[in-house]
């Protein structure tokens, strides 16, 4: 337990005494809420089949998954930072088992998302006026830091896998635009073609988001819930044990 | 507890990349290394010196063979191994974004030591690493010499029985590193075990008390100073300084086959195997008819020893 609070305690020291870290994983996901939200509610209004619900609303699970997977994302990249700066190495050698060093990591980054939900629900809510079904808050939030270590331990199976810091950007990037744009974080998927709504159904940012949703504005099935967020239990412990593995074989 | 502070059984390492001949960077070694000493490891790039440490170090898992630290084998008690060293790694390995003073403190929450304890050894290792100036400032705006200052720093935050220096020496001061071989001795004093590889080879000449030689993943030679001397036996230093540098100087040189030759200025220094009789000789040859300013014979210098070594792929001899 002292290896896995000293990997947290290292983390929050990197972030805390960082703006940039600060910016991009408290901020930069309220600024799409904010900037992107506001302008699409406004200019194209609600989204059609879901009742009275606006696009603020709507968005509002996208925004949570956004960030989840952002903080996911940011984490991952200092694998390389780490690595250039040769800490990583350094850090494999200290008395603690490969899967304590993830499981730090990863405890942090679900403080860190944890965090930057209930400030985005709080602003919401304050500033969008956003109805938020604060009854099942606890569930949001255990939506979120699933969320965050699955899309984590993700991350760093190819940020340990890969060696070169422009490939392992590209491979961020791709997959930014592809999970993102082909799931329900932006648009309901009802009124799209059936292959977009098949691929956007097996990607699990939807399941996440789906979760998100439903936990956030109460929009979703209970029982498709329940599925999906069993997938992505699933996904996250199967990228976890991925991951270790990688690290294991980190040379 | 294991009675060596090290013991390595036939290891070897074998590094295998698609498309590409494998590559035995240690192969097949084995050796032991008593508590309390500082021990050397010499060899040229690539002999495999910092594979060894990697394995010895947890970092890496050997292919075949067994390395014990303190008793606890590597690949079965990794954590045990890791709760008992501390290692300085061949490149520099700092935390960029925190302090100095927070690189230590991190450092010391990571090896689980009580927190005053670690603020009382990191101001004391602040002042003896002159980092007092730069305490507060994030390590990413400092030098690289000062990163490796925080660096090896670090391991002094601990009481680690063994230590690992892969290179510790590198982009240091001769100020500092003098202060820092001081200390090393001061910590074998404390019964610390010491394991590191240098380059430079009077560092390890004056710090260790024993030494592996290692050729291409192979252990070449062992033994303390003396012993390797001994196994060099007829190679002799000589330093002749010219008032002027004759014209034919480097062609006689170049007969007598030196082991090593260098000419600065008006100094040449060779390093020649040769019958003790005929040392003499081979000085007042070179100097005769000619204003010599200064002459010197020395027996092997361990850096003799190292080249012709290594050169001549002897075998092992401890």
């Amino acid at each position: 337990m002292s290896a896995i609070s000293a990997v947290v305690y290292r983390e929050a020291k990197i972030r805390a005494t960082n703006f940039t870290f600060i910016f991009w994983d408290l901020f930069f996901p309220l600024l799409y809420m904010l900037v992107f939200g506001v302008g699409i509610n406004t200019a194209l209004g609600a989204p059609t089949g879901l009742g009275n619900v606006n696009y603020n609303e709507f968005f509002l699970a996208g925004i949570l998954a956004m960030a989840s997977f952002a903080i996911a994302s940011n984490t991952s990249w200092s694998f390389f930072l780490d690595r250039d700066n040769g800490i990583f190495y350094e850090m494999l050698t200290y008395p603690m088992s490969r899967s304590e060093y993830l499981l730090g990591k990863v405890i942090f980054n679900v403080l860190i998302s944890i965090g930057q939900a209930a400030l985005t629900l709080v602003v919401g809510r304050l500033v969008l006026g956003i109805r938020v079904q604060w009854t099942k808050l606890p569930l949001l939030l255990t939506a979120m830091a699933i969320g965050t270590a699955g899309w984590f331990f993700f991350y760093a199976i190819f940020a340990l896998r890969v060696r070169r810091n422009d490939l392992f950007n590209s491979i961020t990037s791709v997959f930014y635009f592809v999970f993102m744009f082909a799931s329900s974080m932006f648009y309901p998927l009802e009124p799209l073609p059936a292959w977009f709504r098949t691929a956007a159904l097996l990607n699990p940012i939807t399941w996440e988001i789906d979760w998100l949703r439903y936990t956030s504005i109460g929009i979703g099935n209970f029982h498709s819930i329940l599925l999906e967020g069993t997938a992505f239990l699933v996904f996250s412990l199967a990228c976890f044990a991925y991951a270790v593995r990688c690290l294991q074989q980190q040379e | 507890m294991g009675e060596f502070a090290l013991e390595v059984e036939n290891l070897v390492k074998v590094y295998a990349s698609r498309g590409k001949a494998p590559i035995r960077a240690v192969d097949g070694m084995s050796f032991r290394v008593p508590r309390g000493i500082i021990f050397g490891l010499l060899g040229p790039n690539g002999a495999g010196k910092s594979s060894l440490l990697r394995m010895l170090s947890t970092l890496t898992r050997p292919t075949e063979g067994t390395a014990k630290i303190l008793g606890y084998d590597v690949v079965k008690k990794p954590i045990e191994v890791r709760k008992r060293i501390s290692s300085v790694i061949q490149a520099t390995a700092v935390e960029l974004f925190l302090s100095v003073k927070d690189n230590l403190l991190t450092y010391a929450r990571f090896q689980g030591l009580d927190k005053a304890v670690a603020a009382r050894r990191a101001d004391a290792l602040i002042e003896e690493f002159q980092l007092g100036p730069e305490v507060d400032r994030k390590v990413q705006d400092l030098s690289g010499g000062f990163r490796r200052r925080v660096q090896v720093a670090k391991v002094f935050m601990v009481d680690t029985p063994v230590l690992f220096l892969d290179e510790f020496s590198t982009g240091m001061d001769p100020i500092l590193k003098r202060q820092v071989m001081n200390l090393l001795r001061t910590e074998v004093e404390k019964g610390r075990t010491i394991i590191l590889t240098t380059q430079v080879l009077s560092e390890a000449e004056e710090l260790c008390d024993d030494i592996l030689i290692i050729n291409r993943g192979k252990q070449i030679a062992r033994g303390d100073l003396n012993t390797l001397k001994q196994l060099s036996r007829g190679v002799y230093d000589i330093t002749l300084a010219f008032d002027r540098l004759p014209d034919t100087i480097q062609a006689e040189i170049a007969a007598l086959t030196p082991i090593r030759f260098t000419v600065e200025g008006n100094t040449i220094e060779l390093t020649l195997k040769i019958e003790e009789h005929r040392v003499m000789d081979v000085v007042s040859a070179l100097s005769r008819n000619r204003h010599v300013l200064r002459v010197e014979v020395r027996g092997a210098s361990l850096e003799d020893i190292f080249v012709e070594l290594t050169t001549r792929e002897g075998k092992v001899v401890t």
